[in-house]
Parts: C-alpha cells; structure tokens; sequence
C-alpha cells in the first residue's frame, strides 16, 4: 500500500471525469473503496501501451482489464464489496453479465459504429487525446474493434444485415435499462446505502451514454426517461467526483471543466482550436503531465 | 428470431401443443459436443418443466438444419425455433410460462443470471472444447468431423475452430490460459450455489427456465468424459449444485418415464 497505484487511463469531457467506460468503471471502484489511485491521463505524451487501456501500474505489477484490475485492488484490501452477503455478491456477477451482454453491444454502437456520431463526435474527441500519428491509426482501430464484437458475438444467422443487428442489439439494451432501472428502484445504490462494485460497472456504463452529447441519440433518449437511473449517474458525479482534491493531480483545471463542459457548444472546429491554444499554455504550467481532457476553459 | 415470433403469435396462439413435436439435435454417441449437449439439455429440460411432450431426433446435420446455425431446435406445427430464449418466448406466446409468478425484480434477476451462465460457462466450455489444444486434438475434431468422409472432417473441424477463436479473441478471452477459465468457472458456480442457496430451485418452489439452463450445463459438465477431470471438479465443490441436478434428473426426467440420461 506504500507502493503508488498509478492508472493510465482515457480522460474527461461533458462533465465525466472519463468519457471511455472501462476507464470510469476503474475510477468509480477506486474511489468507492478508498483506493489512492494516480491517475494518468492518456496525453500528448503516450506512446501506446501495451495492454488495453485502463491499465494500473503499481511497482511490480501491469495490470489491465477492469475485472482484473478490480480484482488486483481487492486482494489490496480495497473492497468496496466488504458489507455486501454471499447472494448478493453472487446477483453483482450476474448482473455484470446481463450489462455486458445486453448493453454493451449498444454502447459500443452508439460510440463506434453508428457514422454520425463516430465522425462528428468519437474520432475527434481520441484523436485530440493522443500524439500524431497515432491519432490516425488508434481511433480507427477501436471502431473495427468495436463493429467486429458485435458482429461475432450478435450478427448470427437469420440477423444477416448490420440493420437487423443494430435493431436488435438496441432493443436488447432499452430493456436492459428497464430492468436495472427497475432494479434499482428508489434506493440510491444496488445494494444499500454504500455503494459497491455493481455500481461502478453500472456508472461506468451509463454515464458516458447519458452524458456525452451525439447527434444520434435514439439510446440516451431512452435512458433519459429512466429518471431513476440519471438520478444514480447525478449523485455519484457530484459525491465522489466534484471535491476530490487528493486523487486526481489536476483538479484545479477539472472543476473548470466541470463548470465549463455543459455550457459551451460543442462544435469540434472550436474545440480544436480551444485544445491547442490549452495544450499550449498547460505545456508550461508545473502540471505537465496530467491534463484535462474536456478543455472548454479559459484560464482565468 | 424474436421478430419471427412476433409476427406470428396469433397463428402460435390459436394451435395447441402437437403430439409430435420434435427436437433435433447431433448424435449423441459420436458427434455431440460439451456445449450442444449442455443447450439441447437445457431445452428438453424446459420442455419438460412445462409439462410439454417432445420427441428427440438425432441428425448428424442438425447444425446445418437449424435457422440460426445453433441446436437444438424445435419442429413444432409448421414452426422451427432453435435456441432456449427464443424457444422459450414461443412456448409463452403458446400459453405456458415457468416465469409469470415472478415479480419485476426477480424477472431481471432471472435474465441476468441467464447471462451470467451464458457469459461464463458456455464460454468455457466453448473455449474447453475448441481452444484448449489437448481437447481439440483427442476429442473435439475427431467428434465433429465424425459423420463427413475426409477430408471434409478435418476442414469443417478447422473452420469451426477459427470461428471460435475470432470470437474469443474479440470477447477479450483470446488471451486467457486454461487455469484462468476454470478459475472463470469457479466463480460462476459460487455465485450459483450462493443464489441457490438451500432453496429447491432458484425461484423457491418453482423452477423457471433459468433453472433449466442451469442443469442443462452443470449436468453435462459433470457427465461429460473430457481429458481430464478439472472442469467437473469445479462443480463437485458445491454441494447444493449436485443435489440440484440430481433432484431436477429425478424428477423431470426419471420419474417420467423417459430412463436416465445417457
């Protein structure tokens, strides 16, 4: 435990303090189980990894995979999970599954595949993230990543046509909204008053969905009227990511996005130029590494 | 295969539950595999949850057979469903269900354990059978290629197996040794005990499809001869599991009349 936790993770927008799932649900474990996590942002300065992002690095250990990761940082007695009983612990399983199964196919779609919303809003937001020429190649290669697990895990026979997966798949995943938010009914967490690993995984999926704003919305639309589940996303954004001062190292520059991220329009011509304008003044503030991502700020 | 149903419910509705309703599967001696046998399994199980009577045929191109590539599936009527969840939807769209006593909360519960056995011991057992080197060479590409002369065996075997493989490494288990899945494995089956808990099945007095699923893998997992025992063995650590299966062969497929399952 002397030993630092550093987690080299996607960055921030819209007011999340990742916008990539996987990242979100490792930062909402760490902070609901008290972990102290460095977090790296993926910046101007990454060469690629060698694992898929998140990845924690402690002093002998390379650990990527959020499952993985969650389970290095219990066996480090960071459990978010301790007042949870064996069912309950035992429903958290299946319900990871149900999200991975039915969800995930969806928001992956909404991110990656479908055209609009990859072109407009996707590609540029990584691409910003990550130095040249990565930034030609990696978004790219996340879509066809994306667009190849739905394919082989949904696209079977008679579903022949992307169409017919993409309905399906989008069906699946509104009723498997229904069915959390039904779960969840008017309690603040899955299980009791803390909240446990269940509820990072469901935080990680959702927000980005709720938040990130995209030109097709036929899915965010349906979370929307879930008004239970927005409620959920809501008070774990503003208990557990607002006033940290210790676990992120740039928070001044964070609390501005915050601020910042939902009144600003999002057109990308002016993010992009924000973002250059930010880089460039950033380069030379003591917090050189770990920069905001979301940079709708005027440094006052 | 959902849309199919659909579109036809009210033609489903309106035919009661033919005598010669027929389940088609591979054969069961030679060609079978783990995950076929543990789905076709899950399925007669269902069928007889609900107190339906099916016939079971084996044909060696029951895969081909099928609309979507998968067995088993049901020839009712003029109608052909394969796979549980849809063949569960069509015998609800029939009149009967195992899962209407349920409430909202347990439904979600129901369906996501559903996918828990799905993510996590059909995915095992598919990554046993096609990805575990020692597996495939003395059993599964002898087993599935077994009704074709060469060389089709040995190509539908490879084909099949890269197929697999693409999946797995898209799902993220591209990467996972052997230990970790039967670790994967472990896991599921706590989490199984622990919902079971000491009730009869896993919605009380009840059994629901969910618990048909269940049995339809854990049972097979545990009669299936594989190279080595460690698969079983993972399901042996649970006590109530066991107990679970041999009340549900008792009661649902002994008692019946229908012998014990080979």
């Amino acid at each position: 435990m002397a030993a630092p936790l550093e987690l080299s993770c996607w960055g921030g927008g819209w007011g999340l303090p990742s916008v990539h799932s996987e990242s979100l649900v490792v930062m909402a474990y760490a902070k609901f189980s008290g972990a102290p996590l460095k977090v790296n942002v993926i910046d101007n300065t990454w060469r690629g990894s060698r694992g898929d992002v998140p990845i924690l690095t402690t002093e002998d250990n390379i650990v990527s995979q959020p499952a993985k990761i969650l389970n290095f940082l219990r066996k480090q007695k960071y459990n978010a999970d301790y007042e949870l009983s064996a069912k309950q612990g035992a429903d958290t399983l299946a319900y990871i599954a149900l999200l991975e199964e039915k969800l995930l196919p969806a928001v992956l779609h909404t991110f990656w595949v479908e055209s609009d919303n990859y072109f407009t809003v996707t590609k540029p937001w990584f691409a910003s993230q990550i130095p040249f020429p990565l930034s030609l190649i990696l978004p790219g290669r996340m879509s066809r990543g994306a667009l190849n697990r739905i394919l082989l895990t949904r696209g079977q026979p008679p579903l022949y046509h992307l169409r017919e997966v993409e309905a399906q798949i989008y069906r699946d995943a509104k009723e498997c909204l229904n069915l959390l938010s039904n779960r969840l009914g008017t309690s603040q967490f899955f299980f009791g008053n803390t909240p446990s690993t269940l509820d990072a995984y469901v935080f990680g999926f959702l927000a980005p969905l709720y938040k990130v704003r995209f030109p097709k919305i036929q899915l965010q639309e349906h979370l929307k009227q879930l008004s239970n589940l927005c409620r959920f996303c809501d008070d774990i954004l503003s208990s557990y990511f607002r006033i940290s001062l210790g676990a992120f190292s740039c928070v001044n520059r964070y609390q501005q996005q915050i601020d910042f991220g939902e009144v600003h329009s999002h057109d990308s011509t002016t993010r992009k130029l924000i973002a250059s304008e930010w880089r460039h003044l950033s380069s030379w503030t003591r917090y050189g590494r770990c920069k905001s991502a979301e940079t709708h700020t005027t440094c006052k | 295969m959902g849309h199919m149903v659909k579109q036809n419910s009210d033609r489903i509705a309106a035919e009661p539950w033919p005598e010669n309703a027929t389940l088609y599967q591979q054969l069961k001696g030679e060609q079978i595999l783990l995950s076929d046998n543990a789905a076709s399994l899950a399925v007669q199980a269902f069928l007889q949850m609900c107190n339906l009577p099916i016939k079971v045929v084996c044909r060696a191109n029951a895969e081909y057979m099928s609309p979507s590539g998968k067995v088993p599936f049901i020839h009712v009527g003029n109608q052909v469903v394969s796979e549980l969840g849809p063949i569960v939807q069509f015998v609800k769209a029939k009149g009967h269900s195992l899962s209407d006593g349920l409430d909202e909360v347990q439904k979600a519960e129901m369906k996501a354990y559903m996918e828990l056995v799905n993510n996590m011991l059909l995915t095992a057992e598919l990554y046993l059978q096609w990805c575990d080197e020692a597996t495939v060479g003395e059993i599964t590409h002898a087993r599935y290629g077994s009704p074709y002369p060469w060389p089709l065996n040995h190509i539908l075997a490879y084909q099949k197996q890269w197929e697999v493989k693409r999946k797995m490494k898209a799902i993220g288990w591209g990467k996972k040794t052997l230990d970790q899945v039967l670790e994967d494995v472990d896991q599921c089956c706590q989490a199984l005990s622990q919902r079971l808990g000491t009730q009869l099945y896993f919605f009380n007095k009840q059994p629901t499809e969910l618990d048909a699923l269940v049995f339809g893998h854990l049972y097979t997992i545990l009669t299936t001869q594989l190279t080595n025992d460690e698969l079983s063995e993972k399901v042996k650590n649970y006590s109530n599991l066991l107990a679970f299966c041999r009340r549900i062969e008792q009661h649902y497929f002994e008692d019946r009349g229908k012998g014990r399952l080979s």
